[in-house]
């Protein structure tokens, strides 16, 4: 029984450490406060991302990830897929005709 | 009660003794550039809000992390955004549609001269998926200011409570319209289901001339998911440990640039037989509804537009073991309860609108509805229908500029009563009542905003009874932002509303006790007055929100329903002395850890009525009441939790002797403990949540008086004081696509 909790901590200390947080910073098409919450809700429900973070001023979202989990491409994908240009990756246009009026082109 | 006095004055040195400043900031504009001048900024489900100053700049303080704050003005869309930190927030509203909405009467929410000046609270869909069930009457499980308890030990229906008076009192309206009132006052909630509700408003004390002469002791206004904004589908499904399924299902669809159109579909069933007391009655009903909206909406730069349908059938079937859907009532050899109900209803509303002037427009608003309800208990049956035709029309605009602003228009109610009551037995009242209530008024409101600190509201309505007479209803608000963290309000109002005795009373006809009417009843009329503090502090770097209201309703006339005068009756006539209701709510919000937020509040009614010629504590009214609800949610509410616990102070019982001169008016009933709790795990997708309510499994002992004897003289299930149903799980399932 010790055996096996010192085993399970060991296990338990090795994801943990394994565990590589990188963070990215990618450039959206975001324009307003709902195009934050609607980005950073969806990298919060992707896999492997830890925090996001949108300025809307300069368009650029910080995320913070598990490296092991998941890359930089994946990301982007998962902001192009809510309606948005993630660097240059364009953005899914069914996702974006989806969004309110003042988050689409000239809504600002 | 000392206790409760410590509590105020902490209460008070803390309001006045805060100086922190986490706060938000920034500015509102249009999508065309211009700033917004007066645009309401609110956190979302509390009262602490402001409005944007001449530059369209705001501050708001005891803001923290996390929590929604929307952004609203006269005109435009909302917009709600989640504070991730403490920033400057650049707001662009695009202009739009919504503005049918504030030109037309709401209780609230977006409308600026509206919102302010009432301690009002919005509840939100967020806020609402807190607790799982069922329909409107639970929907104020995590709020503090509304109670809701059980009727009787049959029909399983819900009543709400607010400044402890009966929700009858409360003008509860859909979208602006009234919606539940008339015959459906006692069973209404019922009929609106949860998953149709985008968020509820609730507001204390009087309300806007604008929405009539009826709200007497508050407001609760809902709004239903929308056809232009919501997701394209929503499907929910929920279980419960009792058998109840429920299922869900929303659509709106967007059929051109103008044009959209939502549908909302609900069906409930339950069929088991449940009697966990074994009293060989069944502690709910069975039940099943049927419930469909279908609405259209049109709007362009100067029109909006909406009209819609609704058709609703709920059918309940209780009382003893056997008894059953298609089960004759006064043929039945087993005690039978039963309440049909249908109703079918056509609303719309149009707004007309001043791009280039967002304070001015018309708008109108209306509804036809008819309903019907067949029933009863045991060897009493009811009958009754109601037609309603409803027409409130509206223009707004200023005087020189925003500072003066006013609302005015006239409104049209016409409403048909039919109820058939017969009983079997002897000395029982036995009769059909019959009234058309037509009723013209004209209205006229002045808000006077000379600063972002001050609010004064002025209305005044006249109403024309075909029946009663002239109705003159004044109404005042006025709010006074003292600091940056503390807001003063206050209100008087009048109000005038009638009852309908017999479907008011239903949950008596689940006794013994002959109903006994001494004299035609008159409307009811009351004067309401109120004022409340509210306080945005900070403790330990968090914020921490502090209200403080009190609320005094007097009653010119009610009607008295006596309970006192021997378990053998219930006698009914127009009020002879003095009625009142004091409340007092001190209510605490705070966030004791990140992600974890606790609401607490103390509630002291003192709620007195003349029966039999001497003044009596109202019977079934807790004195005190303690309520606290923890909120766990991380962002993005990928894990929910919650937990809500209330503990009800004792209530006076009707005298239970047959004897008049052996009363026993020393009857109280316990204190106890309600618990719920439920968790929800969020996805992409829509979430899963499992939950319970009534948790410690407690319940009334013993809710029916002889059971054993249903139709001898001193069966009584309507003394009611506590829960009937114990311990329920239930679980469920929401699933959206945009």
């Amino acid at each position: 029984m010790k055996k096996f909790v010192v085993m399970f901590a060991l296990v338990t200390i090795a994801i943990v450490v394994k565990a590589q947080t990188e963070t990215i910073e990618i450039k959206t098409s975001a324009i307003c406060s709902m195009c934050k919450s609607t980005i950073e809700r969806a990298l919060a429900y992707e896999k492997g991302v830890e925090k996001s973070n949108l300025d809307v001023k300069t368009k650029v979202v910080t995320v913070q990830y598990d490296a092991n989990k998941t890359n930089p491409d994946k990301i982007r994908q998962c902001i192009a897929k809510a309606g948005y240009n993630a660097d240059d990756v364009k953005r899914e246009e069914k996702a974006y005709s989806k969004l309110a009026d003042c988050c689409k082109d000239g809504g600002h | 009660m000392h206790l409760n006095i410590y509590f105020i004055l902490i209460f008070l040195v803390i309001s006045m003794g805060g100086y922190s400043q986490h706060k938000i900031s920034g500015r509102v504009t249009s999508t065309s550039g211009e700033v917004l001048v007066g645009a309401t900024v609110q956190v979302a489900d509390t009262t602490n809000g402001t409005t944007t100053d001449v530059n369209g700049g705001f501050e708001l303080p005891g803001v923290s992390h996390g929590v929604s704050v929307v952004f609203s003005f006269v005109g435009y869309l909302n917009d709600t955004i989640e504070v991730s930190e403490q920033e400057k927030l650049e707001i662009v509203l695009a202009e739009a549609s919504e503005q049918l909405q504030t030109v037309t009467v709401r209780a609230g929410t977006s409308s600026i001269d509206e919102l302010q000046p009432i301690l009002n609270e919005l509840i939100t869909e967020k806020e609402l998926v807190r607790a799982a069930c069922c329909n409107l009457s639970e929907s104020f499980e995590t709020n503090a200011s509304v109670d809701v308890s059980m009727t009787d030990a049959v029909s399983g229906a819900k009543m709400i409570r607010m400044l402890g008076l009966d929700g009858r009192y409360v003008l509860i309206s859909r979208e602006g319209i009234p919606h539940i009132r008339g015959l459906n006052s006692r069973y209404g909630l019922t009929y609106v289901p949860g998953t149709w509700i985008q968020s509820i408003d609730v507001g204390k004390g009087a309300g806007s001339v604008l929405n009539g002469y009826e709200s007497m002791s508050g407001q609760i206004n809902m709004e239903f998911k929308k056809p232009e904004e919501s997701e394209t589908w929503y499907f929910n499904a929920y279980l419960n440990s009792f058998g109840r399924m429920e299922a869900n299902v929303n659509n709106a669809t967007k059929l051109s640039d103008k044009w959209s159109t939502g549908i909302l579909l609900h069906a409930n069933y339950l069929s088991t037989e449940i009697d966990e007391n074994e009293d060989g009655f069944m502690d709910l009903p069975k039940s099943r509804q049927f419930n469909i909206l279908n609405r259209y909406k049109y709007h362009s730069e100067r029109i909006v537009s909406q009209i819609g349908i609704q058709y609703m059938i709920d059918e309940n079937a209780g009382g003893q073991r056997g008894f059953d859907f298609g089960s004759d009532l006064l043929a039945s050899p087993v005690y039978g309860f039963k309440n049909n109900a249908r109703r079918f209803e056509i609303f719309g509303k149009t707004g007309l609108l001043y791009p280039e002037k967002p304070y001015k427009g018309w708008g109108f608003q209306y509804s036809m509805s008819y309903q019907e309800f067949e029933g009863g208990a045991g060897r009493r049956s009811y009958g009754a229908d109601e037609k309603t035709g409803y027409f409130n029309g509206i223009f707004q605009n200023i005087i020189g500029d925003t500072r003066h602003q006013y609302k005015t228009g006239m409104s049209y109610l016409i409403d048909g009563f039919d109820e058939t009551y017969y009983s079997e037995l002897t000395g029982d009242l036995d009769t059909t009542l019959t009234r058309t209530e037509s009723v013209p008024g004209i209205f006229y409101e002045y808000n006077f905003i000379p600063n972002e600190d001050f609010t004064l509201v002025a209305g005044y309505r006249l109403d024309f009874h075909n029946l009663y007479g002239l109705y003159n209803t004044p109404r005042l608000h006025v709010r006074w932002a003292m600091n940056n963290h503390m807001t003063i309000r206050v209100s008087a109002g009048k109000g005038y509303r009638t009852a309908n005795i017999l479907m008011e009373n239903s949950q008596f006809f689940a006794s013994n006790r002959r109903i006994i009417l001494t004299e035609s009843p008159k409307p009811e009329i009351s004067w309401n007055f109120g004022s409340s503090i509210t306080s945005h502090l900070h403790l330990f770097d968090k914020p921490l929100t502090l209200v403080l209201d009190y609320f005094y309703t007097d009653f010119l006339n009610q009607l008295i329903y006596d309970q006192d005068q021997g378990s053998d009756k219930l006698i009914i006539y127009n009020l002879q002395g003095s009625s009142f209701a004091h409340s007092l709510q001190v209510e605490a919000q705070y966030e004791l850890l990140k992600h974890l937020k606790m609401k607490a509040a103390y509630k002291y009614y003192d709620v007195q009525q003349t029966t039999n010629s001497a003044l009596r504590p109202l019977t079934f009214t807790p004195r005190d009441r303690y309520f606290l609800n923890l909120g766990y949610a991380t962002d993005f509410e990928k894990w929910q939790i919650d937990f809500t616990w209330s503990l009800n102070g004792p209530n006076r019982l009707p005298a239970m002797s047959m004897d008049p001169g052996n009363l026993q008016t020393n009857n109280t009933s316990p204190w106890y403990s309600m618990v719920s709790g439920q968790i929800s795990k969020g996805f992409r997708w829509g979430n899963i949540y499992i939950g319970g309510e009534n948790l410690l499994n407690f319940r009334q002992p013993n809710p029916i008086i002889s059971p054993d004897d249903p139709f001898g003289d001193s069966f009584d299930a309507s003394m009611v004081w506590g829960p009937i149903v114990g311990r329920m799980i239930y679980t469920g399932i929401r699933y959206k696509i945009k």
